[in-house]
């Protein structure tokens, strides 16, 4: 599954197959500026440093301009990785509030690695 | 010369799938016709045709329609709307499905405002001979009709004018920079009856929405209305909790194309002798988070 890095702190987060990279912050327990969370207000936008994202759901022109469906502005809270991505926080960085699900993502951190780790062969089972 | 009430809210929407089940499986609103890319519904209290108008593409407002008392009020507002500097067109039957014929005009603050006479009547859903208190097989909050709206404008005190003028509103409150005579509006709460706020308009971009509101009965209704979005997975905004200003109780939360929404209870009744109550920034958190006595990020930076 795509993972999502914050660029500078270096938080990665591990999402879940079709999950939004707001709904993977939250669920690893981290916070930051978002708003409707319904892809209506564009307060949620971070920069895309590296990787690839689609939008699963149409995203109105008022909320994102031409420029910005290909300068790398991710609209948060409609933006699902294809691959491995680096974002960039505008103007904050994110806050760990929830501690506890923090170790839900460290539980995935630990499965992805030991699923690297595998030696080839047939395929790995979830 | 009496403008009523809002008659309706049109909203844009990105997914029509999603927006029909907010609005009709948890608002609770009924389905009354569809033509396009439009939905059209009204809440069981009320009687004319539809309330909400909802249509696919984008988000954020396309206009609100306003009822008038009488046919020559359209006259009298087309003349004070012109006479204020604002450009107003006729609109006739039919353009707005069973609405009559009317007029519109571009608010200095950008949003389109039409004003009507006639709507077809369905009748509320309890009808008018010995009428039950409510129906019995209501969904989701089941609110009984739209209430009022919370508009966004670069210039507050002008629209507080305009109002004053085109549609003989009052304000019932104010947010003011001082207490001062040559003190700047930042916002205002205005109607033209008894109803505490039909339009308020809140210093910001102009065009912009921040939202529409359903009415509800009182304090446990608004918390079963959170409760329902909860189980439902409607992003909330703030609330349950009280506004200072209007003494409302509400919930602010957010339809799946990201459009503020609210149900509002209570409010005190207004009327046009009551000294207005005017607030000052000091105290703007306690005027729109009672409970919080702070602004959230969102209140003034999240707008459709
Ligand atoms: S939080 Fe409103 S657009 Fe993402
Ligand atoms: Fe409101």
């Amino acid at each position: 599954m795509p993972t999502v890095r914050i660029h500078p702190t270096g938080e990665v987060i591990h999402l879940e197959p079709a999950e939004t990279v707001l709904s993977g912050l939250y669920r690893a327990g981290y916070s930051y500026t978002v708003g409707c969370r319904r892809g209506g207000c564009a307060i949620c936008k971070v920069d895309c440093r590296s990787g690839e994202f689609s939008y699963d759901h149409p995203i109105a022109d008022t909320v994102l301009d031409e420029d910005e469906r290909t300068d790398g502005t991710c609209l948060s809270c409609r933006a699902v990785p294809t691959t491995d991505i680096t974002i960039e926080l505008r103007g904050e960085d994110v806050r760990l509030v929830n501690p506890f699900l923090r170790q839900i993502n460290e539980k995935a951190r630990l499965r992805a690695e030991a699923l690297a780790a595998a030696p080839a062969g047939p395929t790995t089972q979830e | 010369m009496a403008v009523m009430r809002m008659g309706y809210a049109h909203v844009r929407v990105t997914d029509m799938a999603e927006a029909k089940d907010h609005y009709a499986n948890t608002m609770g609103l009924y389905e009354t016709h569809s033509e396009g890319n439009k939905t059209y519904y009204k809440a069981w209290d009320e009687w004319d045709h539809h309330s909400v108008v909802l249509e696919e593409g984008g988000v954020g407002l396309v206009k609100f329609g306003w009822k008038v008392e009488y046919s020559s009020d359209l006259d009298e507002i087309e003349k004070r709307a012109t006479a204020f500097g604002v450009t107003v067109e006729r609109m006739s039957k039919g353009e707005n499905p069973e609405i009559g014929d009317g007029i519109r005009f571009t608010t200095p603050s950008d949003h389109v405002f039409e004003v009507y006479h006639e709507a077809t009547c369905i009748g509320t859903e309890v009808g008018t001979h010995n009428p039950d208190a409510f129906p019995r097989h209501l969904v989701g909050v089941g609110v009984p009709a739209l209430d009022h709206a919370l508009i966004t404008a670069e210039d507050p005190g002008l629209m507080d004018r305009f109002l004053t003028a085109v549609f003989d509103f009052y304000p019932t409150e104010r947010v003011q920079t001082s207490l001062d005579s040559d003190a700047d509006i930042i916002a205002t709460w205005m109607t033209s009856g008894n109803q505490i706020h039909q339009l308020a308009v809140l210093a910001g971009p102009n065009s912009k929405l921040h939202h529409f509101a359903f009415r509800l009965g009182d304090w446990v209704e608004v918390g079963r209305a959170a409760d329902l979005f909860s189980m439902d997975d409607v992003p909330i905004d703030i609330g349950p909790t009280r506004h200072g200003i209007t003494r409302g109780q509400t919930v602010y939360f957010f339809d799946p194309s990201g459009n503020r929404n609210e149900v509002f209870a209570g409010g005190y009744l207004a009327f046009r002798d009551r000294p207005m109550s005017v607030w000052t920034p000091d105290a703007l958190g306690k005027g729109v988070f009672y409970h919080a006595r702070e602004l959230n990020d969102a209140f003034t930076s999240v707008l459709t």
